[in-house]
């Protein structure tokens, strides 16, 4: 038990602890930790990590070698392995290894690869300033929903469900979680509007474009060839479009982002 | 003891539960007027104690009174749900017909009908509450009803059932029972054998064919109660059977049937000894035994092994057997105009060779009809009724079957990919377009869905078959192009995009009308380079190689420091 108080207690060991607890943290902590509190999350990527790794380490090494006396402590279990005869073992095993691992490595990275073409997508690209609907301009910026202050409101949610059913329940489902019975298959997969990153995160312009375009609409960032969303201006009058936009963000409880008063044009863009 | 005997007066289950409510809450004045029916006339004529002792054994039998109450109380509660989750699909007034309703094949349930497929009861019984909570927890695989277990709360799901059988007032009567259902037979081969057996003496294959893949004779013929075309179902999809895909499910749906559809029950066959409850077993294991053990997984890359000798010249080769299968999944064509809403073709296994020169890939799709096929033209008037045609007119005639493969023209990791669904104008695709009605396969260069221009010569060959409920089909090309600005090299070790593209001609389905995926990846496996090998060699040498020297250093520094520091002590 007092050896492993000593060992606490020792730089070297100390520093060895330190990475440990950051790299879980970094590989399935920051994945699943903010699942815990119901906040949305996804595992970091092996490449982030490494980087975060090595801002961890260096951090470490600074740590450790800014007083004289605990970098001496520090470098004296390394110096022991290297040297001391009764860790002759240690040291052969170390020898024999780490060559394997690195061996192992190299193997992982040259061996032939059968993963598909990774291809980045931005998620919510930046939104036009304006788009042509059926060669009308819209102005995208600082655009509201007009139904929300015309008609009545139970009139444009009765539109707003017809719409959705017959168009939309296939892909993104009548739970709004886009698993649709047509859903299977598609690649990125129809959107969750049940998922806190979706429609909360946007402005009802930004809705609007990505229903009015769809996916041949999208910027080359968000991969237009692999959208399976309809160009709905082809379908669906403007009123009718928002309308479903109503009815979305009222059955999903979502509130949809607003402009700021003073016309920050930033606002269309979500993270 | 007056009040008792007022209970024992009343007539059926749910008015007795009633009573003895008002009892318990202390509220008397039941009423005598209360005899509607003969049979009830009838119990009433019974001797007081007969009386007493029916009810009790009753009341055993039926739900307790106070469920009764708490569902009259939900169902108002339940209609709130019902309005917002459930009424785009049923209807406001629950007849099935909501906004979606003809955008979807099977349709919604009309629950005015009391009319379920998925039971536990006996054919032509209404369904139990159980029942009734299955589907709504867990959902109908192979139609549009999702399982709302992770949506809804526990009294939101107990209320919305409470005010759907509202719908209906069958339910008002007697609460129905589940059948009893017995264990299955631990499986063997023989068991099998006797399942094949008895699935031919009980004429299953009417209906779901000989391979039992939904192309029985009678498939193209069949309706539901609402007269909707309806499929037999495929026994080899098993992850889309309506409920469930168990050994016990099946059994289960052999025994109470799937009323509303033209699948019977066969529990009078098992107490007629037609057939023995064993055999009845025996089938449903048959019919699990027909579909993979496992949901298909979808992988993204199509790995076409290397062969050493020939490539298989057709798709009842031999050598295609040991080829992975690997499972691609295709969606209605719901994208462009004009969409399709009740595609045939779900999903097509693929499998991929290549000898270094040649690449071929077999396909293989369930679809019950060889289009254009006479017998199904009635199938397929039902289909355009059934179904929403704002789009454009629903073919009235059978086209062939087809089965699209794309590429892109040139294979480029860093370029776009053309549009999944076809290609464009801007950036077209390559295809391998096969048709059944001629059976031709042709290359050409495709710029929008549908839209294609044959190349003047075609360097894939084909060999198609249908078997049983099934297309196979053999497509063949050189690695090579034969035109480098159309058609795309293949090169081993190198991931090639490909997409897919169905249509079942029976089902009014034809170049736009029809099932697509997103872009997949084939992948020609190479021999396995030696450098693969060398690299971690080399590396293990140097890091061991370095590690010897960092260790010999350190050491001969401690004895050059332990000498000088002897030194000084002497």
């Amino acid at each position: 038990m007092s050896r492993v108080r000593q060992a606490l207690r020792h730089p070297f060991w100390q520093a060895f602890i330190l990475l440990l607890v950051a790299y879980l943290f970094f590989k399935f902590g920051i994945a699943y930790l903010p699942a815990l509190l119901g906040m949305h999350s996804a595992p970091v990527p092996s490449s982030v990590i490494m980087q975060y790794m090595f801002i961890a380490l260096v951090g470490v090494l600074i740590h450790v070698s800014s007083d004289e006396a605990r970098w001496r402590q520090f470098k004296e279990p390394v110096q022991a392995t290297l040297v001391d005869r009764d860790k002759k073992w240690l040291r052969l095993s170390l020898l024999v290894l780490v060559p394997l691992l690195v061996g192992f490595a190299t193997y992982q990275r040259t061996r032939p690869r059968v993963d598909a073409p990774i291809e980045l997508r931005s998620i919510h690209p930046a939104p036009p300033g304006q788009i042509t609907f059926r060669g009308k301009t819209i102005p995208l910026t600082g655009l509201e929903n007009p139904l929300r202050k015309r008609g009545s409101m139970p009139e444009h949610l009765r539109t707003g469900q017809r719409v959705y059913y017959q168009n939309c329940v296939a892909c993104h489902g009548d739970r709004l979680d886009g698993q649709g019975h047509f859903a299977n298959g598609l690649s990125p997969a129809p959107a969750s509007f049940a998922d806190a990153g979706t429609i909360a995160q946007l402005t009802e312009s930004f809705v609007f474009w990505r229903i009015a375009k769809g996916g041949p609409g999208l910027p080359r960032e968000g991969t237009p060839w692999n959208s399976a969303m309809p160009v709905w201006e082809d379908f669906l009058t403007e009123d009718e479009i928002w309308a479903v936009i109503i009815y979305l963000y009222e059955q999903s409880g979502w509130q949809p982002r607003r402009w700021e008063a003073h016309g920050a044009a930033e606002e269309g863009k979500a993270p | 003891m007056r009040k008792g005997l007022r209970i024992a007066d009343c007539g059926n289950g749910r008015r007795i539960a009633d009573g003895i409510w008002q009892i318990a809450k202390g509220v008397s004045g039941l009423r005598e007027a209360d005899f509607s029916n003969r049979l009830e006339r009838r119990f009433a004529t019974l001797h007081p104690c007969a009386r007493i002792v029916l009810c009790a054994l009753s009341l055993l039998l039926i739900r307790s009174p106070q469920s009764a109450i708490l569902e009259a109380q939900a169902a108002p509660r339940g209609k709130a749900v019902y309005d917002k989750w459930c009424a785009g699909c049923h209807g406001d007034d629950g007849a099935g017909v909501g906004s979606a309703a003809t955008y979807m094949l099977p349709q919604p349930r009309d629950f005015t009908k009391g009319v379920y497929q998925i039971r536990t009861t006996a054919s032509g019984e209404l369904p139990t509450d159980a029942d009734l909570r299955r589907i709504l927890d867990f959902g109908m695989p192979g139609t549009a009803m999702p399982g709302w277990e992770s949506k809804l709360t526990e009294n939101e799901r107990t209320d919305v059932i409470a005010y759907i059988k509202s719908f209906s007032k069958f339910f008002a009567g007697k609460a129905p029972t589940a059948i009893a259902i017995g264990k299955a037979p631990s499986s063997s081969s023989e068991g099998l054998a006797a399942g094949r057996a008895a699935y031919q003496k009980l004429e299953c294959f009417k209906c779901h064919g000989d391979a039992g893949r939904g192309d029985g004779k009678s498939a193209p013929t069949l309706t539901d109660d609402w007269d909707h075309p309806i499929r037999a179902a495929n026994l080899a999809a098993s992850w889309r059977f309506n409920g469930g895909s168990t050994v016990e499910d099946i059994y289960a749906r052999l025994r109470t049937g799937l009323d509303g559809t033209p699948m019977p029950s066969f529990s009078d066959a098992v107490e007629s000894k037609v057939v023995s409850d064993e055999d009845l077993w025996r089938v449903a294991q048959y019919v699990r035994s027909l579909s993979p053990e496992e949901t298909p997984a979808v992988r993204e890359v199509i790995r076409a092994g290397r062969v050493e000798g020939a490539l298989p010249s057709s798709p009842a080769d031999s050598l295609w057997a040991q080829a992975e299968r690997y499972f691609v999944p295709l969606t209605a064509q719901i994208i462009v105009k004009p969409r399709w809403f009740a595609p045939t073709v779900d999903g097509v296994w693929v499998q991929g060779l290549h000898d270094g020169k040649r690449l071929a890939l077999r396909l293989t799709w369930p679809d019950p009809s060889r289009s254009p096929d006479p017998a199904w033209d009635e199938w397929l008037g039902r289909v355009k009724q059934s179904v929403f045609e704002a789009d454009g007119a629903v073919p009235v005639t059978q086209a062939g079957d087809r089965l699209v493969l794309q590429f892109p023209q040139r294979i480029d990791e860093e370029a776009d990919r053309p549009y999944f669904l076809g290609g464009n104008t801007r950036r077209p695709v390559y295809t391998w377009r096969w048709t059944s009605n001629p059976d031709q396969a042709t290359e050409a260069t495709g710029t929008g869905l549908g839209k294609y221009v044959a190349a003047a010569a075609s360097a894939v060959t084909h060999s198609a078959r249908f078997n049983a409920g099934e297309w196979q089909l053999q497509l063949t090309r050189s690695l090579a192009s034969a035109d480098t600005t159309k058609s795309p090299i293949f090169r081993e070790g190198q991931a090639i995009p490909v997409a897919f593209y169905a249509a079942d001609g029976s089902n009014a389905e034809d170049d736009t009308r029809g099932s697509v995926s997103a872009w997949y990846a084939i992948y020609l496996d190479v021999p396995t380079p030696p450098r693969v090998y060398i690299a971690p060699i080399v590396t293990m040498l140097l890091t061991a190689g370095l590690g010897t020297m960092v260790v010999m250093q350190a050491q001969r520094r401690e004895r050059e420091h332990g000498r000088s520091n002897l030194e000084e002590y002497r």
